[in-house]
Order: C-alpha cells, then sequence, then structure tokens
C-alpha cells in the first residue's frame, strides 16, 4: 500500500475506533476497505451496516467514491431508493447498495477518507 | 554527488531574488534558497523551492572578516526549516560585473567555518552557496563526500535562460543540414537543442506528429512512452505508421483467431516513433519505452527530462504529468482534441483542441489549479473493466471517439512552437503561456485566464505541496506489479 493510503487507514482507524475496520490491499497500492456496525439509522432495516470502498493508488488525489453496504439493507417505510443509492450491485464479490456521493470540492490537502466516510453516513442519516 | 550540478528556478522566484541582489545601487546583498534535490547519470539537480531575501542591516549586517555576512540568528532559523522540511540549503550573495563571477578568498573561508555544521544540521544537506554577477552565477556545492561546483542555472519561464560562472565557449557551427534553423535561432539555439532530453507521454495521433517534428528540430534525445500497439485504425493518424505495423494482412482476415494474432503482433508506438526520428535525425539518442508512465519505474524515465509533452487521454497521466512538472521545476504542455457525440442522436457537438503549458510556479497553469485533474474521474480510472461494469451508473464506456489527423495537428503545433520559442528565446518578453483552446466549427480561438489555488498540492508553497521536491517526495504512482 502507498504510503497515503496507509495513513488514511490509520485515520479511519482512530475516527472509527468503536468499529471493526477490514483491509484488504490491491495490486497497484491501493486498498478495499470495509468498517463494519456503523449506525446507518432508524430509517434503515436494519439500522447498522458495514461501508465498504476501495482507497485508490491516487488517494488523495482521487476521491473516495462510490461506496457500499449491505444489501440486506431496506428502508423502513418500505419505499424504493432514491438519487444516490441503488442495488444490487457487486462489488468486491459481495452484493451491495451503491451509494453514489461524489465530492464535487475534493480537496486532496484538507479532504480524508475518514471525513468523507462521516460525510455519507450523516448523508445516510438525513434522508 | 552526480556532475553535472544545475540549479533550477522558476522565473518568478529568480526575478524575486534578482530584485533583492540588485536593486541599482551596486552594493552587496544576500538571501538563502531553500532547495530540493534529484540525482541522476544525467547530473544532480537542486531544484529552488523558496527564496528569503535577508533584509539589510538585520538579517545582512558588516561582517566580522568579510565586507557583509547573515546573521547567525538568519542562518541558523533558515537551516533549521530546511532541515525540517528536507530541503537543501543555499545561501546567496552578489558581487559586482556583469559576465564573470567568483567566490572571494573570504567567502570561501566563510564557507570552511560554517558548513560543516550545516552539513550536521540539515542532516547531510547538501548545503552550499552561490554569488551572483548581473549575468552569471557560481557555486560551491558541500555533501558529506566533498564539495562541487555549481555547472549552470536554469530560469524555467517563457523563455528558458541558462546562467553560469563566465562567458560560455562559442558553439560549434551547426550541421548544415540546419542551415535554415540557424539563420532563424543561431547554432547557439542548434546547440541547445541538440543538448535536451525531451518526454512524450502518448504516441498516437497527437504525439506521434510531436516526436517527428522534435526529431527534424534536431533535439538530442527523445523517451517515448507508451503501452499500445499500433491498430489498424490509428493508421490515418500515427506518423510513419505503415500496413505492416497494423498487421494489416492478418487483422483484416475474417478469422478472428487471425485478427487476434495480427493485433499481438502488432509494432508498439514507441517503435513506430523510433522509426521515424531515426528517420529524420540518424544520431539522436532515442528511449522507446513500451510502458505506462503512471507506473513509478515508467514515471522516473522523466525526472530528469528538460521538457515533457502529455499526449494522452487519461487523468491519471495527467496527474503524474502535473507532478512531475512542479515536483522537478520541469516545463511541459498537455495536449488533446475533443469531438463530443451525443450519444443518443449521434449528433457531433462543439470540437475543441486544447494546448495547455504548465510551468512550475503558481500561475504557469497548474492542471489541479484549472480542475483539469477530476478526483472522481482518477478513482474511476483505478478501477478494473469488472468493476466499472459492475458499478454501471458510472459514464465510462469503451466506445471510440472521432478523430481525424488535422485536430491533433492544431493543437500539437502550439504547443512545438511554444517550445520552441521558449528554448531559443524567441519570445516577446511579454509573452504569458496561458493555456489555449481553439473551438475548431466556430473558428474561434480563446486563451484561459490563469487560475490560482491557494492550497494547491503541486504549483503551491503550502506545506503540502510537492513543487520543487525533487527526489525527497513521493510521485502519486502506481507500485510496481
Amino acid at each position: 500500500m502507498t504510503p497515503e493510503v496507509e495513513q488514511a487507514i490509520a485515520e479511519i482507524r482512530q475516527a472509527f475506533s468503536e468499529h471493526t475496520v477490514e483491509v484488504q490491499p490491491e495490486s497497484q497500492g491501493g486498498a478495499y476497505i470495509i468498517v463494519h456496525s456503523l449506525p446507518i439509522g432508524e430509517q434503515y432495516t436494519p439500522s447498522t451496516s458495514w461501508i465498504g470502498f476501495l482507497l485508490g493508488f491516487q488517494y488523495p488525489h482521487a476521491d473516495v467514491y462510490p461506496l457500499f453496504m449491505d444489501s440486506a439493507v431496506r428502508r423502513t417505510d418500505g419505499q424504493a431508493w432514491g438519487t444516490g443509492l441503488s442495488s444490487p450491485v457487486c462489488w468486491n464479490n459481495r452484493n451491495t447498495v451503491q451509494i453514489s456521493r461524489r465530492a464535487n470540492r475534493w480537496n486532496p490537502t484538507v479532504d480524508t477518507a475518514a471525513t468523507k466516510l462521516a460525510k455519507v453516513l450523516a448523508w445516510l442519516r438525513s434522508l | 554527488m552526480k556532475k553535472p550540478i544545475e540549479l533550477r528556478i522558476d522565473s518568478p522566484l529568480f526575478e524575486k531574488l534578482y530584485r533583492h541582489l540588485f536593486p541599482g545601487d551596486r552594493d552587496e546583498h544576500g538571501a538563502i534558497i531553500a532547495v530540493g534535490i534529484v540525482e541522476t547519470p544525467r547530473g544532480t539537480r537542486l531544484l529552488a523551492r523558496e527564496v528569503f531575501l535577508a533584509q539589510d542591516g538585520i538579517d545582512y549586517v558588516p561582517g566580522t572578516y568579510g565586507y557583509r555576512a547573515l546573521t547567525a540568528r538568519f542562518v541558523a532559523e533558515k537551516s533549521g526549516y530546511c532541515a525540517a522540511e528536507n530541503l537543501c540549503y543555499l545561501a546567496v550573495h552578489c558581487h559586482g560585473g556583469e559576465d564573470e563571477v567568483g567566490f572571494s578568498t573570504d567567502d570561501l573561508a566563510s564557507h570552511e567555518r560554517g558548513y560543516p555544521a550545516l552539513l550536521d544540521i540539515t542532516r547531510g544537506g547538501p548545503v552550499g552557496a552561490l554569488v551572483f554577477a548581473r549575468n552569471a552565477v557560481a557555486g560551491e556545492i558541500w555533501t558529506p563526500s566533498g564539495r562541487f561546483p555549481l555547472d549552470r542555472m536554469t530560469i524555467i519561464g517563457s523563455h528558458i535562460r541558462r546562467l553560469y560562472p563566465s562567458p560560455q565557449p562559442r558553439p560549434r557551427s551547426a550541421d548544415p543540414m540546419y542551415d535554415r534553423h540557424a539563420r532563424l535561432f543561431g547554432d547557439i539555439g542548434q546547440e541547445i537543442l541538440s543538448g535536451l532530453k525531451v518526454g512524450i507521454v502518448g504516441l498516437g495521433g497527437g504525439g506521434s506528429l510531436i516526436n517527428q517534428w522534435l526529431a527534424y528540430l534536431g533535439v538530442g534525445h527523445i523517451v517515448a512512452i507508451d503501452f499500445d500497439r499500433i491498430e489498424l485504425t490509428n493508421r490515418p493518424r500515427v506518423v510513419g505508421s505503415n500496413s505492416w505495423d497494423a498487421m494489416e494482412w492478418l487483422v483484416k482476415r475474417r478469422n478472428p483467431w487471425l485478427q487476434k494474432l495480427g493485433k499481438r503482433f502488432s509494432r508498439y508506438k514507441v517503435h513506430v516513433a523510433r522509426r521515424v526520428a531515426k528517420q529524420a535525425n540518424s544520431s539522436i539518442r532515442y528511449a522507446a519505452i513500451v510502458g505506462n508512465v503512471v507506473d513509478e519505474a515508467t514515471a522516473r524515465h522523466l525526472v530528469d527530462a528538460d521538457y515533457i509533452f502529455l499526449a494522452t487521454d487519461t487523468i491519471q497521466s495527467r496527474l503524474i504529468f502535473n507532478s512531475l512538472v512542479h515536483q522537478y521545476l520541469i516545463p511541459g504542455v498537455q495536449i488533446g482534441a475533443k469531438v463530443p457525440v451525443d450519444r443518443t442522436t449521434g449528433q457531433i457537438g462543439n470540437i475543441f483542441t486544447v494546448t495547455r503549458p504548465v510551468l512550475p510556479f503558481a500561475g504557469g497553469g497548474c492542471l489541479h489549479c484549472h480542475e483539469l485533474i477530476p478526483p472522481d474521474r482518477l478513482q474511476e480510472e483505478a478501477l478494473s473493466e469488472s468493476e466499472r461494469k459492475a458499478q454501471r451508473y458510472i459514464e465510462y464506456e469503451d466506445i471510440a471517439e472521432p478523430s481525424v489527423i488535422t485536430l491533433n495537428v492544431k493543437s500539437a503545433e502550439q504547443a512545438v512552437n511554444d517550445f520552441l520559442m521558449m528554448f531559443a528565446g524567441m519570445y516577446q518578453p511579454n509573452v504569458v503561456l496561458q493555456h489555449q483552446m481553439s473551438f475548431v466549427r466556430e473558428r474561434l480561438t480563446t486563451k484561459v485566464d490563469a487560475l490560482i489555488k491557494e492550497d494547491c498540492p503541486h504549483c503551491s508553497n503550502g506545506s503540502h505541496s510537492r513543487r520543487a521536491r525533487g527526489d525527497r517526495y513521493r510521485l502519486p504512482c502506481r507500485r510496481s506489479r
């Protein structure tokens, strides 16, 4: 893994210290990351899920996008997924719900994978 | 330390230093330059990142041994900064005179007194000193393994010029083949071209034109990088390619197995480019690299280039190019032509070509500041083909776009003329190398004003920026597989 990806993983472990963080290096210097048991909100059943994403080898110049969560997650009100969410999508040999949240103002000197994950969690909870 | 030793500095930084050293009072002034470093078989390059001007009477005062000296406080502060930032330390002052300069015995004695300690403070440096006359510079660089003279200084702007300790000998007469060139920019211009190492990334339509023109111009050394082979559909655009290169006799067969065989044995684009360049200039030194500039080992072929042309269509390669330009202070240009097609109606949109010079300083055309390295596109390009297909909302499809050689010419022509004018010193002093876009269907050419992001990780001097850090910073490359 590149030093930047390793640092991002350390920051994720620190920011989400109560959650298991699974890391699977990929061949170019990036890594597949899965953070387990994240609270995504009562509007979903179950209200927790893992969230996964690829940290590309050109991180932090590259955005952390898209993200994925467990395909078992449903909206509690029975509605279909709205804009930004789609399923089923196969990611890393899993069926998932894809979370498409590009950062239009991604700044590699400020934004990190940990802050992106926190923002995506906040967005999921706001729906 | 590899020789020759060259100091590279961008023109805004040089102007700042020069105005301080030569304000018109004919007195002596001082400064410190923090520099990065790169060592390759071609020599050592010191890369000026920051200039700290010593205020007269405060930081630069009457000396105990010589006429004036930097104060111990100023030296300690700036050498500490260099150590913390992993940069090298160069002290600067000026003498009178015009075209020749050297250190005085007092200067050399002060190096003996101070530099062994500074080498310790900066963890091996190198450290050193420069002395300027109005049109000359000399230097002495100290390393743990010895002292070395500075051979030259290169100033990078719309005019790329060099300063030496003393006037250089007259160049040899150029090869009679270049008589018409020499009438334009002199034997010295032809000699400059023959001494250049130029990188071309992407040897398709645009890159193959640049390759041929550089060889005709008499550029001495080309490094061509591309991993692609010639395909049948490249033939009308890749200069010098022939039916054998594309294995037309196989790929035009109906049998898919023979087609596949033909594609497998068609010639690499860089090998076609090498043949074309050698035909134009048999004495050219040519490195044909079958590879991807995104890979570190391939990108490193360019860290000591004098100029880089980027003629690819990936965002990943733009990031590497922009990083090389700023990290190693190598001017360059990105070219391209785009024919947008409406996927539903098939209508041709607003065809445009671009020529984007990038000089290694804020406001020099940095591709990051101009938002030409979209972070989401970098991420998409890092995915495998199967991942891209699975994440099907991504607007990334392998549909070939329309392309013709004359559009490539439009962007390549401006890029190579810029290159020539910069090295031959023929641009008027007020020329600013802005990005240029031509909207072909409107017959309209526009210039793009320079954009600057204060915290740019490439062209700024922020603590996270790679500018002029050379080999003491990592390129954002793919790890070797």
